[in-house]
């Protein structure tokens, strides 16, 4: 470390994030690598290293001989005035050297709130922002993660997308960029034999033409370039790489503790949830080698916490034996055991009383919608009987607190809909009344709700969002007819939501928007400390765009929507079919009762079926 | 269970860990050594650590130290290895051994303060800075949490017992013992008092390393 850098430390707040040196980091040597990987998080360290997805891939790609991956995060506000101010270029934390030096810089996209830090990490890299403006002298930048299903905001800054699950494209795609590398390739020969590989979109191999009106004409691939890029998925979950030996951040994060990952995919088809459609289809893990998987985590890196971790973990079937084989070896060794996303049908006694033996943390259920109407239209099926069994449960358990989350702005939601959240939270309080064994402490019911983005790739992509307006109207509605003093009431900032919804169902003329933006300032766009939606708008005014056009306006089925040449697998058929369900407010039973026929199997090896 | 100290070096870029992080990462590592150490009682046990006298971020030394209580049968002398394996890049475990002296016996620190000049020491720097800690009194306001207005009025002169100089070509060495506790001097007070007092001489970067903790006596604090 030079002076530089020990300078700069010595004047920024949390210097822990911006050194490296933690206990698993992995450290090569620079002569015997040839291969050398950035692999950038575009938030914050605490937030970034939380992430499983890049730990596995972090993981994974340095097993690889020859192959030296380092971690990459965006540097809070006073850390990028140092560095700017010091010429210090962004570096990976484990070498500290240039990213700009590296061969792959490869984003990890969670959100379109960090759009753009995706842009200001480029800069800070010293790197040109667009794919058209680098070559083979700079690293190959590459990008994945659940944003890449719609690739086309970003289509010019990032020269190719992974999408899906990236255990396996990624360890192709490095050997093909060996393989140029070795024969002397140019970029474009490079990203035209990168186009080829199963999962890899190459945003500029297509051409993209507009209408009158402003809605796509026509995503025209070139010659070469595949009329459909279809995620990858993992085929064998069982066996599949789980990262053991993590690096254990000497600094607090996020999410610090062992992440068991016991699923992936989700039976439950609720129309509004990307994640429910994109990571299709289902498939477990076996409980015994979870055990194994959980209890070697712990060892190694000596954290007292973990947690089981799915889209819906309830729904995981050998559920209860998973936990005792865990709570058998955790409990005489003080570790203790987290179930998020917990569903309000199946929560039962018998995991209650599982979770009650390490701690009782606080219970959490989304309903999503307060009638059942609104929930038969978004698939949620969860019934108010369900919530109420729940609910009980928990009371009669000791738990004298629920949160419960909602959206407002769904699909065909009216008054009566919103009205149902106040309803249901009273009669949550109520039940908590007449069931709580010792009310001494009182009860706290936390109702959230946050404004609907409808997101690509489900069976809601077609429709408009509310506006703001009529979110914060809704808002003003149940507050009014929620007033108890044991019900608190949180809302989402709506322009938040508001510009998530441009972007994930955005275009790309939304790049020159992003651009703008991002020179007026714009990074951190899911901190409150730096969103700023008048600099947004400056920005879409500035490019004649207006960005109601894209979240407020309803498609067709017939429009020709930005991210068409990508697939998750699931048909485009299937989600409209599931949409009109929505209005008829009738419901899709989960793929456990029925196979609704979706498309996602057919991503399984011949012969297998979802879930098995 | 029986309780035992070890005394570690923290350097490089572990001196960026938080005194909080710190705690926290020997907890961990503990583990990770298999070292089945005393835990506290309660909801959330954890591994039962404390740490002599906290150290600044950004400051190295090589003589923290920390209590934990030790499972009877362990072999102390295998602990240093067992442990420094165990832990992040930056900190060394050197020794370990029975509990002894309260940490409040802990009186006096030898820290070196190097005041880095990117042009060279300025021409008297280092009498500039021997007058204003050789003064009868020198009294600052420092930040508190304890007084109600936030601030309180300290004197350094009794909180430092001796400080020597020596000059380089681009730096001022102050090699001190300064008062560790109850009240304590932390070396960045000196230095933010030397940079208002005599700001021809304000340093354009400053390392601290902690070099020895001593009881009342000035004799090695173990």
């Amino acid at each position: 470390m030079d002076q530089t850098m020990e300078g700069i430390l010595s004047r920024v707040e949390k210097p822990a994030r911006y050194t490296g040196g933690e206990y698993n980091a992995v450290v090569k040597d620079r002569k015997k690598v040839d291969t050398r990987v950035a692999l950038c998080f575009p938030d914050t360290y605490e937030i970034g290293m939380s992430n499983l997805g890049v730990r596995i891939l972090y993981g994974l790609m340095n097993e690889l001989p020859g192959v030296w991956c380092e971690r990459v995060f965006a540097p809070w506000g006073d850390m990028e005035e140092e560095m700017r101010r010091e010429g210090l270029p962004l570096y990976g934390l484990e070498s500290g050297d240039p990213v700009s030096d590296f061969d792959i810089l490869g984003f990890s996209l969670g959100y379109e709130m960090a759009y753009s830090n995706v842009l200001n990490l480029l800069d800070l890299a010293g790197l040109p922002l667009r794919s058209a403006d680098r070559d083979e002298s700079h690293p190959l930048v590459i990008a994945g993660g659940t944003c890449a299903y719609n690739p086309e905001p970003l289509a010019p800054f990032i020269d190719l997308f992974s999408l899906g699950e990236g255990e396996e494209v990624t360890v192709e795609l490095i050997q093909l960029y060996r393989k140029a590398r070795r024969e002397g390739w140019s970029r474009r020969d490079l990203l035209l034999a990168a186009a080829q590989i199963p999962g890899l979109y190459v945003p500029s191999l297509y051409e993209v033409t507009y209408q009158p009106d402003g809605t796509v004409a026509a995503v025209t691939p070139e010659p070469g370039a595949p009329e459909l890029v279809t995620k990858r998925i993992v085929q064998d979950f069982d066996k599949s790489y789980f990262p053991v030996k993590t690096i254990v951040p000497s600094t607090e994060i996020v999410h610090d503790r062992v992440m068991l990952e016991v699923f992936r995919g989700c039976i439950r088809g609720c129309r509004f949830c990307q994640a429910g459609y994109a990571y299709r289809p289902v498939r477990s893990r076996d409980p015994k080698r979870l055990v194994e998987q959980g209890i070697a985590a712990c060892k190694a890196s000596g954290y007292q916490e973990m947690t089981l971790s799915s889209l819906s973990t309830s729904d995981y079937r050998p559920l209860e034996s998973l936990c005792d084989g865990l709570l058998e070896w955790c409990e005489p060794n003080k570790v203790s055991l987290s179930l998020p996303s917990l569903r309000a049908d199946n929560f039962s006694m018998g995991l209650m009383q599982r979770l009650q033996h390490v701690r009782k943390s606080g219970l959490t259920f989304a309903p999503e919608a307060g009638t059942q109407r609104l929930r038969d239209a978004i698939n949620k099926n969860v019934t108010e009987e369900d919530l109420m069994t729940s609910c009980r449960t928990a009371f009669l358990g000791g738990w004298n607190s629920v949160k419960l989350y909602f959206m407002l702005g769904l699909p065909t939601e009216t008054d009566e809909d919103v009205l149902g959240i106040a309803d249901l939270a009273k009669k949550v309080l109520q039940l908590w009344r007449e069931t709580a064994p010792d009310k001494r402490r009182g009860c706290r019911i936390t109702v959230s709700t946050a404004c609907f983005v409808p997101k690509p790739h489900t069976a809601f992509q077609w429709e408009p969002q509310v506006t703001r307006e009529e979110y914060l109207r809704r808002v003003k509605l149940l507050r009014e007819n929620m007033r108890d003093k044991s019900i608190a009431y949180h809302w989402h900032d709506p322009d938040t939501s508001f510009l998530e919804a441009v972007f994930s169902r955005g275009d790309r003329r939304l790049a020159d928007v992003l651009e703008a933006a991002w020179r007026e300032g714009a990074k951190f766009d899911a901190w409150s400390e730096y969103f700023d939606l008048e600099r947004w708008m400056r920005a879409f005014e500035a490019c004649g765009l207006d960005p109601a056009f894209y979240a407020n306006r309803a498609r067709s089925r017939e429009e020709v929507l930005p991210w068409s040449r990508v697939s998750t697998g699931v048909r485009t058929d299937f989600l409209w079919r599931e949409r009109e369900l929505a209005y008829a407010a009738v419901i899709t039973p989960d793929c456990r009762k029925q196979c609704t026929g979706c498309g996602a199997n057919c991503l399984l090896e011949k012969g297998r079926a979802c879930d098995e | 269970m029986s309780e035992a100290r070890i005394q570690f070096i923290k350097t490089d870029r572990a001196r960026y860990i938080s005194h909080l992080d710190l705690m926290r990462t020997f907890q961990r590592a503990f583990l990770r050594a298999d070292l089945h150490v005393r835990h506290t009682e309660g909801f959330n046990p954890h591994a039962y650590v404390s740490i002599a006298l906290p150290l600044s971020v950004g400051f190295s030394s090589q003589c923290e130290i920390l209590e934990f209580g030790l499972p009877e049968g362990e072999d102390r002398s295998q602990v240093p290895e067992r442990l420094t394996r165990a832990l992040p890049e930056g900190i060394t475990v050197t020794r370990c051994y029975d509990g002894g002296r309260p940490f409040k016996e802990l009186c006096w620190v030898n820290y070196i303060i190097t005041l880095e000049y990117d042009a060279g020491a300025p021409v008297g720097a280092e009498n500039a800075v021997r007058n204003l800690l050789n003064r009868e009194s020198l009294v600052v306001t420092k930040k508190s949490k304890k007084a109600k207005s936030g601030q309180v009025q300290v004197d350094l002169i009794p909180l430092i017992h001796r400080v020597d100089y020596e000059s380089r070509r681009d730096a001022i060495v102050l090699d001190a013992v300064l008062r560790a506790q109850n009240p304590g001097l932390n070396p960045t007070l000196l230095v933010e008092t030397i940079r208002r007092e005599c700001p021809e001489v304000s340093p354009d970067y400053v390392s601290c390393h902690r070099k020895q903790v001593l009881d009342k006596n000035f004799q090695p604090f173990l």
